[in-house]
């Protein structure tokens, strides 16, 4: 598929966020206690989608939100009456903005898992409703490693426009998905047809920003000593620092899992779907009380196992996507990069 | 006029919010066994009147009353609460209510921190021969609340 | 501050002398400035040891785990640290032979942004108050003085608080690291914990981020040292610490108790009463 590619300066990049603001519903991310969160925005000035990585949460919970209502149930004398909850807030069309390459990624990587046995069709409305445009970023932070897993960044198709920046301040607004290439078109007024270095240009972009990164390490070396490390004493040692709390899972763009739990007064009641995360004590804890993952070391190796070897070998796509969010957000700072690189190594041993 | 407008939205959580024409308070109202509780038992053998608006509990202890509780209570049905035990001195258990003391003005400062009206929660020391004074706190309970209208502080969202 | 070669030194000879089994510090992350803390078993792990300024975490937390359960422990603390490891002694979720405490005589931890933190910049005590060994020269109690936002938000109207605490709930996604990162909060099962439908929350809602964080800063109400874990944990960066600062004042405005843990066996504000403490309030 040839792309389109319009090309514009910082006032016209302006402009047509503007626009897209004034048309659609748009979300972007918006600065609050310090650090960035997406959010519904009204104008421009509300939001920064060029804030800088890392922020704290991905664009995950517009898809997949940290509390959904599933169900309503009212408890009467002739039994328990069932009713469907209010219409989903966030299944409308809706443009996001400032989404980094990573998020959109970790969007692609649940695609697997939810359009896998049972369809979620809250899920996937949401997705097919939604327009992600993307800044690509020009330098990695500390804890970034994305260009070391199993995605092409450079030509990443999760994302519906890549906003690129070329030589000499020029912006290269890029469809990559058919769904952009219809929306931008019909967004495109104020914007040119980008001409024939535009190609180049981005290139060299993503060959300055892919030397920026300091953390790398060789992905298919990683997955394959990774399968054999199960009984690995190193998963003791490294994360005996962890504190158990379930912030890595709530942050990180493509952890999953859910609990459902009811909230109820007297005989009326919600039915929820919350986060939940591997990393909690109670997490396998079954009726009967036997708990399989009783000590942090056991549920640390199922969060590292999952992320780089069960999810590749089960969807094809590894599930960590190199964003660092569980790193920075980490109360002890503990590494995921670190852990799995320690793990990996340690058969040589 | 204006500066009795004024009044109200410094006094109210959520000024915009209006109550429904019907609206009555509920009051939880949490009463030691051997002082309050015998007290409001003599409120009604004595057939004084009092609003019909408190749910009362009965606890060993005003000491027994976890802030949990009123937490609790605020966040499913009340718009208020009532807490009541023996009077300093007078605790069946030689102590108790000088521990629930302390316990609850934190608990009431904290509450008045984050956003409740102080008069949201409310103690009383009644004792089991004041029958015409628990009638006369939860009138005052109740008015007081009624004033303040109904409460939409982080209500437990089952609907 | 850098006590680093003190440190390791210390632990190089506890572990020689076979004095302890684990030994709990910092290290360097290996990727930025920060610090991890450090579970060591070994002599030959001593010289990953670090304390610096950044040595922010808490460490007294690590001793509620599974880890270090009747193992014998040696462990730095820092003056807030000490006061919550005097509180677990008191509390009898430690040992006190099994431990070996390194003191610190604190000058103050710094932020992510480099400058002092604001517990640092407020702290009454911060030399270490329980120890086998204190690093550093003693400095001495200071004054109590009322946190800077609590007096800011005191001055406003209470719609405006109700405004300003409905946006923190709001954003709180109950990953429950606060929790987790206090030391004092040891619980096996934790009561926010529970999931059952009429009396507690499961799901990630705002009432629930509420009833979860009003019932945990009230079970630590009058045991707070002030260490902000919690605040430092938080990916949201909610400034969880109002809620304990605002119980502190209130305790010390009306029983003249701050400084919980000073010695071992006070048990905090909660725990005693006087028979003049404040009736205004009460009807």
């Amino acid at each position: 598929m040839k792309l389109t590619t319009y090309s514009t300066d910082q006032a016209g990049l302006q402009a047509f966020y503007e626009a897209i603001i004034r048309a659609h519903d748009t979300y972007g991310p918006v600065e609050k206690f310090g650090k960035f969160d997406f959010k519904k925005v009204n104008s421009l000035s509300e939001c920064d989608p060029e804030s800088p990585i890392p922020r704290t949460m991905s664009v995950k919970p517009l898809f997949f939100p940290k509390s959904a209502k599933v169900m309503k149930y009212t408890a009467t004398s002739a039994g328990t009456e069932l009713s469907d909850t209010a219409e989903d807030p966030l299944a409308g069309k809706r443009v996001i903005l400032g989404v980094k390459h990573c998020d959109a990624r970790g969007l692609q990587v649940l695609d697997a898992v939810y359009k896998w046995d049972y369809i979620d069709t809250d899920y996937e409305k949401r997705r097919e409703n939604t327009i992600l445009i993307s800044p690509r970023c020009d330098q990695a932070a500390t804890h970034c490693f994305c260009t070391s897993l199993d995605y092409d960044l450079e030509t990443l198709d999760a994302v519906d426009v890549a906003v690129i920046n070329g030589a000499d301040r020029k912006i290269y607004l890029q469809a990559r998905t058919e769904k952009g290439e219809t929306f931008l078109k019909e967004n495109a007024t104020g914007l040119t047809s980008a001409n024939g270095s535009a190609e180049a240009e981005m290139k060299k972009q993503y060959e300055t920003f892919a030397a920026s990164f300091r953390l790398k390490m060789n992905y298919q070396e990683i997955n394959e000593r990774m399968q054999g490390q199960f009984d690995s004493p190193t998963f003791e040692e490294v994360p005996s620092s962890c504190v158990s709390c379930n912030t890595c899972a709530f942050v990180c763009p493509t952890c999953h899992c859910f609990k459902i739990s009811d909230e109820k007064i007297r005989d009326k009641g919600v039915r929820y779907k919350s986060y939940d995360s591997c990393n909690n004590v109670y997490f396998t804890l079954m009726a009967g009380g036997h708990n399989p993952r009783p000590v942090k070391y056991r549920r640390w190796r199922q969060r590292a196992m999952h992320k780089f070897v069960y999810y590749k070998e089960r969807f094809g796509v590894n599930l960590c996507i190199g964003c660092g969010k569980c790193t920075t957000s980490c109360p002890v700072n503990i590494s995921i990069f670190e852990v799995v690189t320690k793990v990996a190594s340690s058969m040589q041993e | 006029m204006e500066a009795e407008i004024k009044e109200k939205i410094v006094s109210m959580e959520k000024p915009h919010m209006e109550a429904p024409p019907d609206w009555q308070p509920v009051i939880m109202g949490i009463l030691c066994n051997w002082c309050s509780y015998a007290g409001s038992d003599l409120t009604g053998t004595s057939r004084i009147q009092y609003p019909p608006n408190i749910r009362i509990i009965r606890v060993p202890c005003s000491s027994r009353v976890d802030p949990w509780f009123i937490i609790k209570s605020l966040q499913t049905i009340a718009d208020g609460v009532l807490i009541s035990g023996c009077h300093p001195g007078d605790c069946h258990y030689i102590s108790g209510n000088y521990y629930a003391r302390r316990r609850f003005l934190v608990t009431k400062k904290l509450l008045n921190f984050v956003g409740f009206h102080e008069n949201r929660v409310q103690f009383s020391w009644v004792s089991a021969a004041e029958g015409a004074k628990f009638a006369k706190v939860v009138t005052k309970v109740t008015e007081d609340i009624r004033k303040l209208g109904p409460l939409h502080l982080y209500k437990k969202e089952n609907s | 501050m850098d006590y680093t070669k003190q440190i390791q030194d210390i632990a190089g000879r506890l572990f020689s002398e076979g004095k302890i089994d684990i030994f709990i510090g910092y290290r360097n992350t290996g990727f930025d400035e920060n610090q991890v803390p450090v579970l060591i078993h070994q002599y030959k792990d001593v010289d990953q040891l670090l304390f610096t300024d950044k040595s922010v975490f808490n460490l007294a937390n690590y001793l509620k785990y599974e880890h270090t359960r009747n193992k014998r422990v040696g462990l730095i603390v820092k003056g807030c640290d000490s006061r919550a490891l005097n509180l677990m002694l008191t509390e009898s979720q430690v040992k006190r032979e099994n431990l070996y405490i390194i003191g610190i005589a604190c000058e103050g931890v710094v932020n992510e942004t480099g400058e002092k933190a604001q517990n640092c910049v407020e702290c009454m005590m911060p030399d270490a108050v329980v120890y086998d060994e204190l690093l550093g020269s003693a400095t001495g109690k200071r004054e109590y003085q009322v946190n800077a936002d609590i007096r800011e938000l005191d001055e406003k109207t209470l719609t405006d608080r109700v405004e300003y605490f409905e946006e923190i709930f709001e954003n709180c996604i109950r990953c429950n690291a606060c929790r987790h990162s206090c030391p004092l909060c040891y619980c096996a099962k934790c009561c926010i914990d529970q999931e059952t439908a009429t009396l507690f929350h499961g799901a990630n809602t705002t009432s629930s981020a509420f009833h979860a964080l009003m019932t945990w800063s009230l079970h630590l109400a009058g045991r707070c040292v002030d260490c902000r874990n919690c605040e430092k944990a938080c990916p949201i960066h909610l400034p969880l610490h109002l809620l304990h600062k605002l119980n502190e004042k209130v305790i010390y405005e009306n029983f003249q108790e701050n400084l919980a843990g000073m010695t071992e066996g006070d048990r905090g504000a909660f725990y005693k009463y006087s028979l003049s403490d404040p009736d205004d309030f009460i009807l």
